[in-house]
């Protein structure tokens, strides 16, 4: 760690004295040991020896940034002068800051010493599970891997934080298949801290890789309708809460004035059971975020409470432009409060709906607008699944289903980089052949 | 530029197996202007070297943040490990990989660096002439980039190579509203192959570009929905390549042959109506360079083109040489490497569908009822073949000619099944190139094609 911050010094001084008034900088070592598998079989091991520097410059409030990944001095000159260089042909913007200092702290999180055998070895367990207990998945691409970061961020306000960290990280990506007949491809994903469970018993992974078995003989929707759609959590948190919060309350449409909620703080935005946080703190994320990226100490915060709009996602940066906030994070940590209704109650309650794990579709508009296709799915009817589904597309407005929630379950995914329910929303249109 | 420091170390290959040896600089240059604000200004230089060594049918891989003597040592050497520990782990006794050829020709590696003031001053000035000249514009949102790579390739067996392959592009994204307040958006972008100085010395050139775009956008301010079902539409040449890319494309890959996609019980079989053809090529397309020609891949094999799709059968794969020899098919040079730390994956290069002899509007007057199709902001495709583009701009046809704008919606289907639609094919390939194929590790890739008509599920309300 030493090092790195030898190396952080001597940039921000090599910086300040090519004229930067003020600078931010982080030095990165990572170690990466990595086994895939495609088309079902062991293809290749990796090891990566990474280094990564971030410059970032303030001269005049001309902000300027390189990156590179050399740590012999004449590079880290060449990379200090260059950034000032950059920041000179930059108009002044007086919303630039970085953290005030002082501040010095350093974080150990999760696992920093691999197991490299037993990473190989759970992985050729994970196969072999798959191939008992799911005969009919292909394994199309496992990732498995486990990586050693030592980060150290410096300011030239004073403000220090070094971390020593080390996550495994397993992703899935597989299909299921009958002759001729295949199912949609998903993708499953593990962030750990320790190999002391199989993977297959890792959050959803078994109950996941059952449903997609059993969507084989897929068939479209008949005609059109309006109903339910009941999300998996997977789902919910990238296709529904991630695309919520980039389009309604993140930097780019609150400075450019875009977002549909940025006069809506303080007012209800969804059903009074939606609870959203941004909690890159919480225990049960692995890794998560201990400062921002302009040097400040990461807090979770809510951005919805009781379906009460409570924060933004802002940077200072966007803060000083808008006039609202900065929120505690800038990460991307979704954790939504679960129910208490069993997920089989909620099935149960549903007569006219589907159910997806997977949403395939563009952007939403600025305005909310969706439109794709409903994948990994079955239709709901009459409070039971029913057959799965293809070509079947789902379409709404973002901000007006959060007020149509018809129920959040119990049960969770907790796969370490979010903890997510189901949940149910009605008026969604539902359209196949 | 890369010192070849390299062929020294050939001399450190392993014995019996297959070795690469790869060092690498990825160069990008980024500016974003969001309302006029620089909300982005960064300059990236990252490199490195990597070797992977084949071994019995599993690969060892392994790379370093440095480019030197030892750093090639280290990695060579940790690479040889991690294939002997495969190998001894999971026994695949699979056959060394079959030699390719080791002939190609390049340009020249090149990469002419500029000062950071060439992009903020071009990012500034087409800000400042959208800003004078589109008065019903809400927000503005200018991206001006450059990336580059420059690679120096040695291996046991095929093509060595010292190569660079630099493009650039200038984004301009408008919104406005409609009359009930609801913004909208769309984009244009110019560039390609190149470095920045070289594509864009004039902003004032951008206003061709940029006229276009607000013609369109105050057009779609004022549009409707599109009615869902399945329609007849024309799709645009920019959405043949998203289509070609996407749908077609990926499930082509022989690695994702190997994964379960569509295209494993197809080879031979009728996929498209016979007026569809289909080819990935490698640097020279219709008489002329591709938008991102590549002239070998990461693997040495020298790139030449794969046919895809002729008349409507599927002919091919893409294939590394690993997959070449599991389908015992040839490679054809279409494994690329992102970044010196990531290993050479099966990609496409320049995936199009051939021109035919429509004149486009020929083919506008021949709908009675349905859309033409200009614009897509993203598209996402399965194994299976369905497909999804998000469509950002689009007409109305009404008795063969063009009416009301659409508001964004988006088109699905099943790709083998939509294209045996296809009945009119026009004469003219619009191409595309400035954006990642996502998989793994991004890649810089073109996609291009004639405009089609053909039926295609559209979403609504």
């Amino acid at each position: 760690m030493e090092k790195l911050l030898k190396i952080a010094d001597f940039l921000l001084e090599a910086a300040k004295a090519d004229g930067a008034d003020c600078a931010q900088c982080t030095v990165l070592e990572s170690e990466t040991r990595e086994f895939n598998v495609d088309g079902g079989d062991f293809s290749l091991m990796r090891t990566l020896f990474d280094r990564y520097i971030s410059l970032t410059v303030l001269k005049d409030h001309r902000p300027g940034s390189v990156v590179v990944n050399r740590f012999d001095e004449a590079s880290l000159l060449s990379a200090a002068r260059d950034c000032v260089a950059a920041a000179e042909s930059a108009e002044p913007d007086e919303a630039r800051e970085f953290a005030p200092g002082p501040a010095d702290e350093s974080f150990t999180l999760g696992a920093p010493e691999p197991d490299t055998h037993a990473l190989f070895s759970r992985t050729a367990e994970l196969m072999k599970d798959v191939a008992d207990r799911h005969p009919k998945l292909l394994m199309e691409q496992l990732i498995a891997a486990h990586t050693r970061t030592k980060k150290v961020y410096r300011n030239t306000n004073g403000v220090t934080y070094r971390t020593l960290s080390g996550e495994y990280g397993v992703s899935l990506t597989y299909s299921a298949h009958d002759g001729d007949d295949s199912t949609s491809m998903y993708g499953g994903s593990l962030s750990l801290t320790d190999l002391s469970r199989p993977f297959i018993e890792g959050s959803l992974i078994d109950r996941e890789m059952a449903e997609v078995e059993a969507q084989l003989g897929a068939e479209p929707v008949n005609g059109k309708f309006t109903g339910t759609a009941l999300f998996a959590p997977g789902c919910l948190a990238g296709d529904v809460f991630g695309q919520v919060v980039e389009n309604f309350a993140s930097d780019t449409p609150l400075i450019d004035g875009t977002s549909l909620w940025k006069d809506k703080l303080g007012e209800k935005v969804a059903d009074e059971r939606i609870t959203l946080s941004i909690s890159p703190r919480d225990p049960r994320i692995v890794g998560g975020q201990r400062y921002t990226g302009e040097g400040y100490p990461a807090e979770d915060f809510d951005v919805i409470r009781d379906g009460v709009l409570t924060g933004f996602r802002l940077s200072q940066y966007a803060a000083n432009k808008t006039g609202l906030p900065r929120s505690g994070s800038t990460s991307s940590v979704l954790i939504a409060k679960p129910g208490d209704t069993p997920l089989a109650d909620i099935i149960a309650g549903i007569e006219n709906g589907v159910y997806l794990m997977r949403f395939s579709g563009g952007h939403p508009s600025a305005n909310g607008e969706f439109s794709g296709v409903a994948k990994n799915g079955f239709l709901i009817e009459n409070g039971k699944l029913g057959k799965p589904l293809t070509e079947t597309m789902i379409s709404g407005n973002l901000s007006d289903m959060l007020l149509h929630l018809r129920a959040v379950s119990r049960e969770t995914l907790e796969d370490g980089s979010t903890v997510m329910p189901y949940m149910a929303f009605d008026g969604v249109t539902v359209s196949g052949k | 530029m890369l010192s070849d420091i390299l062929t020294p170390q050939k001399a450190l290959f392993p014995d019996g197996a297959h070795t690469e040896l790869r060092g690498q600089l990825n160069r990008t240059r980024r500016v974003v202007l969001l309302a006029g604000n620089l909300i982005q200004n960064t300059r990236s230089d990252v490199s490195g070297v990597s070797a992977r060594v084949y071994k019995n049918g599993v690969y060892g891989f392994s790379s370093m943040a440095e480019y030197s003597p030892e750093a090639a040592q280290a990695v060579l050497k940790a690479a040889a490990e991690n294939a002997l520990f495969m190998d001894e782990h999971v026994r695949p006794g699979k056959p060394q990989l079959p030699p390719v050829g080791s002939s190609m020709t390049a340009p020249e590696a090149a990469l002419a660096d500029g000062a950071q003031s060439l992009y903020t001053d071009f990012a500034r000035a087409v800000d400042d002439r959208v800003r004078s000249r589109y008065k019903n514009v809400v927000s503005r949102r200018i991206v001006v980039y450059e990336d580059s790579m420059e690679k120096l390739l040695r291996v046991s067996q095929g093509a060595d190579f010292h190569i660079a392959a630099p493009r650039s592009y200038c984004y301009v994204f408008l919104t406005a509203e409609t009359p009930a307040g609801i913004p909208v958006e769309l984009f244009t972008v110019a560039g390609g192959s190149g470095v920045f100085a070289d594509n864009f010395s004039d902003p004032a050139a951008m206003d061709v570009l940029t006229d276009q775009l607000y013609d369109e956008l105050m057009a779609k301010r004022e549009g409707v929905y599109a009615d869902a079902g399945e329609k007849t539409v024309i799709l645009g040449g920019m959405m043949t390549g998203m289509l070609s890319h996407e749908a077609v494309g990926h499930t082509v890959e022989a690695d994702i042959v190997l994964g379960g996609s569509v295209a494993a019980h197809n080879l031979g079989k009728r996929v498209a109506s016979d007026k569809v053809t289909m080819t990935d090529f490698a640097h020279t397309a219709f008489g002329a360079p591709c938008p991102l020609p590549v002239y070998a891949d990461d693997e040495g094999t020298p790139a030449r083109d794969v046919t895809l799709i002729r008349d409507g059968i599927l002919t091919g794969y893409m294939n590394s040489r690993a997959s070449g020899l599991h389908y015992g098919m040839e490679p054809r040079g279409n494994a690329r490497a992102w970044l010196f730390s990531d290993e050479p994956l099966i990609r496409m290069r320049n995936t199009a569908i051939h021109p035919g002899t429509d004149r486009l509007e020929d083919m506008i007057a021949s709908v009675d009822d349905g859309y033409l199709l200009l614009r897509s902001g993203n598209g996402q495709a399965d194994t299976t073949g369905e497909f999804m583009f998000g469509v950002t701009m689009g007409y109305e046809i009404k008795r063969g000619k063009l009416g009301r704008a659409l508001l964004d919606t988006t088109v699905s289907g099943v790709a083998f099944e939509m294209l045996k639609t296809v009945d009119m094919v026009s004469d003219t390939v619009t191409w595309a190139s400035s954006g990642f194929c996502g998989k793994k590790q991004p890649m810089s890739v073109g996609m291009g094609g004639p405009a089609l008509r053909c039926r295609i599920t559209i979403g609504g309300r």
